[in-house]
């Protein structure tokens, strides 16, 4: 309770806007009843039969991301291409219609199962209606490959897929407490949590305070960029601050599901430059 | 007694007894704020009525419902008591009892809750659990709709016929091509944790499968969204010893 109350306070007190929830600002969507698969956040037409679009709700529909990576098997230290195409749940048609989230039409992150390497970029849409990236997986062994995106007319999609790169894998990450502050391309970034102690299944504020305070940006929209991924790499979450202002001072709320360690990347944008820091934060269950 | 050390003694016994005054005042508001249904606050915009009845029709209500395999969670009324409970074993994954990671292997008859579907359920329940405007909830014809595409309606996960399967009991390699249309667990160590892949003649690794938490009590096939082709000389790794796992045939076009 004192973190909802706390929360709200904060809510009242600032006039900041919390990060969207999946479908906070869906509102209507619009859809052809002859073809679910047609949508739009706007009234209109169905392209395909010419009916009518009707308001609706937007159900939560998970659509379907491929991903393919050529060559075949992927090389370590060798240029790949990823390929993203989405499908619709309906009738697994090929989605080329996407709301820009963050000034971005898809979001991609790469993460090493030894938690080494950390990857945020933007496939690019191609006239082949898939999103393309290319990228040269340093190493061998698992990665998960989280792509962020928003078909129209539906709701936001964060879908994870696991490739391998064949070869000597490392072995899997064994995360110890590290809130040491962290210098990074022109900026230090340190980070406080409360509680001190993140207990599993309660929201967790992360507070992070830059120096020097100034010359903060916006980085694709937002004043900064979370991913958070459990040591297992099984939960792979991706926030945005809870409060922030511009100020030294950004605070993120973060539920973290299990009672795991996880890796936390932050990214903070000053006087142009994208500035990359992680920490390690032990989550306990409540009462061990 | 003096005077002087009365006055004192009454004051120091009327302080603490304000003190445990407010002390159990303060108690009993944390008790009523978190047990007491019209002292939640509300810090959510999610509700029950608009999003998460939509969630729980498509992955819930199919066994939790009136005549299903478990108690009731198709009303407000009968979800609003279990909200914390419901937090914790969505979040723990150990509801719905889809039993493997998203992401590793794409099924067809995947019940696994995606990443938005388990902020949208613990901003609710951390948010006061509210029900929403009546006009937000889906009609009675859409719900049962939902249901009924419910991979769990009517048992369907456990109504395959694993016939013409391949029955792997640890690694296996194939003798002959195979195109792979699921994978049926058997015996495999409950609350384990392990990934089973596909390793191809020519160097490629696809992730097949992992199981996280799988329940023998929930045992289920878990079908590929498309099959998957395996020539001769693939090896499947990464079955634990003991355990068995039916190679489930595509069917023949």
């Amino acid at each position: 309770m004192r973190v909802a109350l706390s929360s709200l306070i904060f809510a009242l007190l600032i006039q900041q806007t919390p990060a969207p929830l999946p479908s906070q600002n869906a509102g209507d969507v619009y859809i052809c009843p002859m073809d679910p698969d047609v949508r739009s956040n706007s009234p209109g037409k169905c392209a395909r039969c010419g009916m009518a679009l009707v308001a609706g709700l937007p159900d939560p529909v998970e659509y379907h991301l491929d991903l393919n990576v050529l060559p075949k098997p992927i090389k370590p230290g060798q240029p790949a291409n990823l390929a993203f195409e989405v499908h619709d749940p309906w009738k697994n048609r090929t989605v080329t219609n996407f709301q820009v989230v963050h000034e971005k039409l898809f979001h991609m992150f790469v993460v090493s199962q030894d938690l080494e390497v950390f990857l945020h970029n933007h496939p690019t849409l191609g006239a082949d209606g898939k999103f393309h990236y290319d990228y040269v997986f340093p190493k061998a062994g698992m990665y998960r490959v989280l792509g962020d995106f928003y078909p129209d007319g539906a709701t936001p999609q964060l879908i994870a897929k696991t490739l391998y790169v064949p070869g000597p894998a490392p072995k899997p990450a064994a995360l110890a407490r590290d809130y040491a502050t962290k210098d990074t391309e022109n900026m230090s970034v340190e980070l406080v949590t409360e509680p001190q102690q993140p207990i599993s299944g309660s929201t967790t504020q992360m507070i992070f305070k830059i120096k020097p305070g100034d010359g903060l940006e916006k980085y694709l929209g937002a004043w900064g960029h979370m991913l958070v991924a459990s040591s297992d790499l099984i939960d792979m979450i991706h926030e945005h601050p809870f409060i922030a202002d511009g100020g030294p001072q950004v605070q993120f709320n973060v539920t973290f599901p299990r009672a795991k360690s996880y890796r936390v990347w932050v990214q903070f944008q000053r006087k142009g430059v994208v500035n990359t820091a992680h920490f390690d934060v032990p989550v306990k269950e409540l009462g061990r | 007694m003096e005077i002087g050390d009365w006055t004192a003694k009454v004051r120091r016994n009327a302080e603490i007894s304000l003190f445990r005054f407010a002390l159990l005042s303060v108690v009993a508001l944390v008790f009523l704020s978190s047990s007491a249904e019209p002292h939640d606050i509300i810090t959510t915009p999610v509700t029950w009525n608009r999003e998460i009845s939509r969630i729980f029709y498509s992955r819930c209500v199919a066994c939790h419902r009136e005549g299903g395999s478990a108690f009731s969670m198709a009303e407000y009324k009968e979800t609003f008591p279990w909200r914390t409970a419901i937090k914790e074993e969505v979040l723990e994954r150990r509801m719905p009892p889809w039993g493997a990671v998203k992401g590793f292997g794409d099924f067809s008859n995947d019940q696994a809750l995606t990443p938005e579907q388990l902020e949208l359920l613990t901003s609710w329940a951390q948010g006061g659990s509210p029900e929403g405007e009546a006009k937000d909830l889906a009609s009675k014809d859409k719900l049962d709709e939902m249901i009924k595409e419910s991979a769990w309606y009517e048992k369907k996960p456990h109504a395959l016929d694993p016939a013409g399967g391949i029955v792997a009991k640890g690694d296996l390699k194939l003798t002959k091509g195979f195109v792979l249309d699921g994978l049926l667990p058997r015996n495999v160590p409950e609350d384990g944790s392990f990934q089973i892949i596909a390793e191809l003649p020519d160097g490629r690794i696809e992730p097949l499968l992992w199981l996280d938490g799988y329940k023998q009590q929930f045992a289920h096939a878990f079908l590929f969204r498309d099959p998957i082709e395996l020539p001769a000389g693939t090896t499947i790794t990464g079955i634990p010893k003991g355990s068995t796992i039916t190679l489930l045939p595509a069917p023949k076009k």
